[in-house]
């Protein structure tokens, strides 16, 4: 019963101590970065650093803050250990399904369409995206802006090179999508990587912009924001989705992950549920201050 | 409008009334005329039947005093006389009252005068005087008088004259009658006129008097309307008339300022209630509740204060506040009871103060400061609680209306502030659920990557195990073959080794037999030619030297037999020991300068200055590898340069106790070699080509013996030319520092190190020029490989079925498949394509035909995909230019993915890569 106490006791000490540190980890990565992991969800944070001194066999959080003040490329290892990749083509195909036919009609008379993809990672959105808009006919007056705090990442995004083992999945996603043509029509291959149609990449600016520290530098029609916003915490969130309503345009498009929903969110009464199945919103009209 | 009022009821009643007038009017005119007509008739009958009776009756007396005078004539019986007296009084009793009864008619009077005279003369002349001449017994006189009869014709005229008479009356009473008969007519229409006057009449009045009432219910009736429909409660009726309806467009009226105060009031509340919802803290739900009520009381300013805290500590604190300025209005907070306020709270019941006085809050504005009029101050209840407190102040006074306001809105607000801080409470917990479900949202994406690395890591893992499996299988049916085999092998070991041995010695021994003739050849034809004794013609002497250097030819064929059967029969051995480089440069000079004087050629060693001075290595093995490569470079080489250059090396290749690598360069500017024979010409026999053998010689078992030696040296012999501008070989060998190594390790050794050399080497010495190596694109990703990997690798061997019924396409395809090295089946239609599935179970990938006759695309992969067997069989269904019907009807059917004709093979490719790449 001592022991237990007593161990109990100690965790304690040891949760203090290391929020402490985590948060000194935090600052110091955001002062020598730039890039500001203080407001993410601390839970992925943790599990995330924790992951990375299991590898490097580093026993405590200063260890690592230490590594990153001293070492560039530890910190690049741990920036890109927190930015967490996860996206396919046409992921949850519904999205896609409902976009083609609820958002297109009223995307179709604009003179020009501007579509952001908040924390584009390796682009396989956007080129999703891109693909509907050409079927759709749109692409001749589409620009697609795809975002990402992470370079390396946004490197790979600009080649349009795939994985040809994870083509298989991408044309199942393709055609569940209500995809009209043949999926095939958009990439080439050879024996180990499959190649996006240049005409598609060509239409995209990958641009570095982070979400957390980085303002709004246009005004689109539609914004993108899927499973990003699950790693920040709620006070990070109604900052971000600021930004987002600050860059639609009246009557644009949000469109979260299946997971996520903007009810919880200080501006969920200046959106309207367009699509609430697959997590589309529109925006209101006009503002209502107070 | 006057007083005087003429309502609906007297219309209706002045309306009959008239109608009855002219009725008993009517009514009164017909009896009149009736009875006239009554006195007519009566006159008609009493009058005219009594002439008729009289006359009768007067012709009857006449003719009883004749009856009765005979009769006392006759008989004389006294009693008919007394008749007969009886009689003669009688008619002129008649007589009288007819004439009487025709005092009217004086033209019938006086008939009746005649016939009265005429009456008495028959009474004077006959009736009389008989009756005395009886009683007087004057019988003579009688029957002179019956003789004579002068009464006889007094009576025929008298009956004459009554006959006359009674036609006359007869033919009045006629007149008469028609007269009624006229008067009849006239009433008839008289009564028929009446009653179409009074049906006109009546006619006219209803007209008149429902056009009065319609009209003025048809305006109320309208004015509802269009308030019903206008939704305008604050129009009103207006009725002209003074009736009913103008009572009930004035009831309406009330009923509509009543309603509309009601409205205003329901408005009101909803309007404030409806602000209310959706609040979701209490400051918000005050500040809008202040401002609503402050509006609609047009007050100008208000607080509001909410209860805080239990039992003895319960303060009231002010949680909004309203003010047509911005200044901070009423107290912060106060107690149950203290002031004004206070007292309020603790009666539960609605105040307005009206005249105020003390030092109440000024209500200021722009232009200075004022007291306020009215102040309303209300407790807000929940459930019999006071919850909170309201105060209003106004610089009017507030009306009934506003109070009631108060009080209505006051019963829900109650409720509403409850909701309010039940909601605050709820999305404090739900913000902290949300919190908890984002953490675990985040965790549970986190999950899914990793399950999805997982998923991959356990499908290679699954893989790799099926493999295994099966190779294990595989290895047990084979171990039994393979033992049956390593017995045959054993044998045929043995076998091979004799014969390996017989062969070794017999070219031993042949070479030794050879070279015995050969030499004794050499020897005399080197003699010949050096012409010794000067016996021999010039053209002798060449014959000599052609002797001699074939000879010497057929040596060097025979020495580089030998040399390469001893390779190949392992019976080579290698002699390691300490080969001085220092003096290499000058070994090459002393051997090769002449050949290079003799052909004009430029002959240059370079020593790199790191290259150690002592080598490990076989010194005779070495020399002659060098020997061979300069000798080819001389050979080949007919102006420029050869060189020799020699340098160390770093390869990525480590190998205990290998320090480092030595390469020897020999570079000429000869014809070179085409790519294609790059790897030809390290084979036995082989030379750049048949006509490069006639024009430079050699049996061109010179590199290959070379290659094979620098293998057994533990290096590796490299290549790099290009036909018609010179080659370069490069000899690498390891230089071994460690001598304790043993001669055996290196050579152990040797063969792996060599076999990693080959395929580091590969790349230059066989595939692409090293320029167009370095071409691949520019690649933007560091982990990406480089995609030198052959094409090929993927498709070759590989089995592909085509289902098409076209042959045309078929040998399109088959053609292109087969180019890449994949095995092909043909089913012309589906049937063959399930029989051809049945029969092979290594089929990779289909391409499936839709159009078909017989059995079709989708019904072939529908039989595939049902027989559960194939589930994961890439099929690829060729459609015809893509319509959507059909993809969808593909992939229903089970297609894997699609591509619609013509084909690109390009496309046709990359799908098959996507679905063949495991």
């Amino acid at each position: 019963m001592k022991d237990f106490l007593w161990n109990n006791d100690d965790n304690q000490e040891n949760n203090i101590t290391e929020t402490l540190e985590m948060e000194l980890l935090l600052e110091g990565l955001y002062r020598i970065s730039g890039f500001d992991f203080r407001k993410y969800m601390r839970s992925s944070i943790h599990r995330r650093v924790h992951n990375r001194m299991q590898l490097e066999q580093i026993s405590t959080i200063t260890g690592v803050l230490e590594k990153v003040l001293h070492e560039p490329a530890f910190m690049t290892t741990l920036l890109n250990d927190f930015s967490i990749n996860v996206t396919e083509m046409f992921r949850n195909p519904e999205f896609f399904s409902a976009f083609r036919q609820k958002v297109i009609p009223e995307l179709r008379e604009l003179p020009e369409i501007r579509i952001w993809h908040a924390g584009c990672a390796t682009g396989e959105e956007v080129y999703s995206m891109a693909i509907l808009m050409e079927e759709e006919g749109l692409s001749h007056k589409t620009k697609f802006y795809a975002t990402d705090m992470n370079e390396p990442v946004l490197n790979k995004a600009r080649s349009g090179i795939l994985p040809l083992s994870k083509m298989r999945t991408y044309t199942k996603n393709y055609m569940a999508a209500g995809g009209t043509q043949a999926f095939s029509e958009y990439y080439t291959t050879d024996g180990h990587f499959a190649y996006l149609k240049p005409s598609l990449l060509k239409q995209i600016s990958f641009l570095q912009h982070n979400l957390v520290t980085d303002h709004s530098f246009n005004e689109f029609h539609v914004i993108l924001c899927r499973n990003v916003l699950i790693y920040f915490t709620a006070a990070l969130q109604n900052q971000v989705h600021e930004l987002f309503y600050d860059s639609l345009s009246p009557n644009g498009f949000l469109g979260l992950g299946d997971k996520e929903s903007i009810q919880f969110a200080d501006c969920a009464d200046k959106y309207t549920d367009f699509a609430e199945q697959v997590k589309i919103y529109q925006k209101n009209k006009s503002r209502k201050k107070g | 409008m006057n007083n005087f009022r003429f309502g609906i009821r007297q219309k209706i009643i002045t309306g009959y009334i008239v109608i009855i007038i002219c009725l008993i009017a009517a009514i009164l005119a017909v009896t009149n005329q009736l009875d006239t007509m009554k006195g007519e008739r009566n006159f008609i009958i009493q009058h005219d039947f009594a002439v008729r009776d009289l006359t009768s009756q007067i012709e009857k007396d006449l003719l009883k005093m004749e009856t009765n005078k005979r009769a006392y004539i006759i008989t004389g019986d006294e009693s008919y006389l007394q008749l007969y007296n009886e009689a003669s009084s009688q008619w002129s009793k008649d007589y009288n009252t007819l004439n009487q009864l025709l005092s009217d008619n004086p033209s019938q009077q006086k008939r009746i005068a005649e016939i009265n005279e005429n009456i008495q003369n028959w009474v004077a002349v006959a009736g009389d005087p008989p009756i005395q001449m009886k009683q007087q017994n004057d019988t003579a006189g009688i029957a002179d008088f019956f003789k004579q009869d002068p009464g006889k014709s007094q009576t025929e005229k008298v009956l004459q004259q009554f006959d006359s008479f009674r036609d006359t009356e007869k033919s009045l009473t006629q007149k008469r009658a028609e007269n009624l008969n006229v008067q009849n007519r006239y009433l008839e229409i008289g009564l028929f006129s009446l009653l179409a006057f009074v049906i006109l009449v009546s006619m006219a009045l209803a007209w008149v008097i429902s056009g009065s009432i319609i009209k003025t219910i048809k305006e109320v009736v309208g004015t509802i309307r269009a308030m019903t429909t206008g939704g305008n409660l604050s129009s009103r009726i207006h009725v002209r008339s003074n009736d009913e309806i103008r009572d009930l467009g004035e009831a309406t009226n009330e009923l509509l300022s009543s309603f509309e105060e009601r409205d205003w009031l329901q408005r009101s509340v909803t309007d404030v209630v409806s602000k209310n919802q959706g609040v979701s803290s209490l400051e918000t739900l005050a500040e809008i509740f202040l401002s609503a009520t402050a509006r609609i009381t047009e007050s100008s300013y208000g607080a509001f204060y909410i209860k805080e805290g239990k039992d003895e500590n319960v303060r009231f604190v002010k949680k909004g506040a309203f003010a047509d300025t911005a200044a901070d209005v009423g107290r912060a907070s106060f107690k149950l009871g203290q002031g004004l306020i206070g007292q309020c709270a603790l009666e539960k019941r609605v105040q307005v103060i009206d005249r105020i006085e003390g030092e109440y809050s000024l209500i200021s504005s722009g232009l200075g400061e004022t007291k306020p009029n009215s102040i309303l101050i209300a407790p807000i209840v929940h459930e019999d609680e006071i919850v909170a407190v309201i105060e209003l102040a106004s610089l009017s006074s507030y009306s009934k209306q506003h109070i009631s306001f108060i009080e209505k809105v006051l019963e829900t607000f109650g409720l509403t502030i409850n909701r309010v801080i039940d909601r605050m409470e709820i999305a404090r917990l739900l913000s902290e659920s949300q919190a908890m479900t984002e953490e675990l949202q985040a965790q549970s994406e986190e999950l899914q990557t990793q399950s999805e690395e997982l998923q991959m890591q356990s499908e290679e893992l699954q893989m790799i195990n099926e493999q295994l499996e099966s190779r294990s299988q595989d290895a047990e049916e084979k171990s039994k073959a393979l033992e049956i085999a390593k017995k045959e092998l054993e044998d045929k070991a043995k076998q091979l080794e004799t014969g390996s041995k017989y062969k070794s010695e017999f070219l031993a021994n042949m070479s030794h037999e050879l070279r015995t003739p050969l030499n004794s050849i050499l020897i005399l034809s080197e003699m010949l030619a050096e012409n010794g004794n000067q016996s021999l013609s010039d053209e002798e002497l060449e014959f000599a030297k052609v002797i001699h250097s074939s000879g010497q030819d057929l040596l060097n064929l025979i020495n580089d037999i030998l040399d390469l059967s001893k390779v190949e029969a392992g019976k080579l051995e290698i002699m390691l020991s300490e080969v001085n480089l220092s003096e290499f440069p000058n070994n090459l000079e002393r051997n090769f300068t002449h050949i290079a004087d003799q052909k004009n050629l430029n002959f240059t060693i370079n020593m790199a200055p790191d290259v150690p001075t002592l080598l490990q290595t076989d010194e005779k093995r070495f020399q002659q590898i060098i020997k061979n490569l300069l000798s080819n470079a001389f050979k080949f080489t007919e102006k420029g340069s050869v060189s020799v250059s020699v340098k160390k090396v770093q390869t990525d290749v480590i190998y205990n106790g290998v320090d480092y690598w030595l390469e020897v360069a020999i570079k000429d500017t000869g014809i070179g070699i085409p790519k294609e024979k790059h790897e030809l010409i390290f084979q036995a026999f082989q030379q750049g080509d048949g006509a490069t053998i006639r024009k430079f010689g050699g049996t061109g078992l010179g590199l290959s013996i070379s290659s094979e030696f620098a293998k057994l040296l533990g290096g590796r012999l490299q290549l790099q030319s290009e036909e018609g501008k010179g080659s370069t070989f490069k000899l690498l060998i390891p230089s071994i520092s460690d001598e304790s190594v043993s001669a055996q390790t290196f050579l152990g050794a040797s063969a792996e190190v060599a076999t990693a050399l080959e395929q580091a080497s590969h790349s230059v010495a066989v595939a692409e020029p090293p320029i167009t190596a370095k071409i691949v694109p520019a690649e933007p990703e560091a982990e990406q490989p480089s995609i030198t990997v052959d094409e090929e690798n993927v498709f070759y061997g590989k089995t592909v079925l085509i289902t098409d019924d076209d042959n045309r396409n078929i040998f399109a395809l088959k053609t292109a498949l087969e180019q890449k090295g994949m095995n092909i089946l043909i089913a012309n239609n589906g049937m063959e394509c399930l029989d051809i599935l049945d029969a092979n179970k290594k089929i990779d990938l289909i391409l499936m035909d839709i159009m078909m006759p017989e059995m079709d695309g989708y019904e072939t992969m529908q039989r595939i995909r049902g027989t559960g067997e194939h589930t994961d069989l890439p099929i690829i269904a060729l459609t015809a230019k893509a319509m959507k019907n059909d993809r969808e009807k593909c992939l229903e059917a089970g297609a894997s993915d699609y591509i619609s004709k013509p084909l690109k093979l390009e496309q046709l490719f990359s799908v098959m890569h996507v679905w063949m790449t495991k």
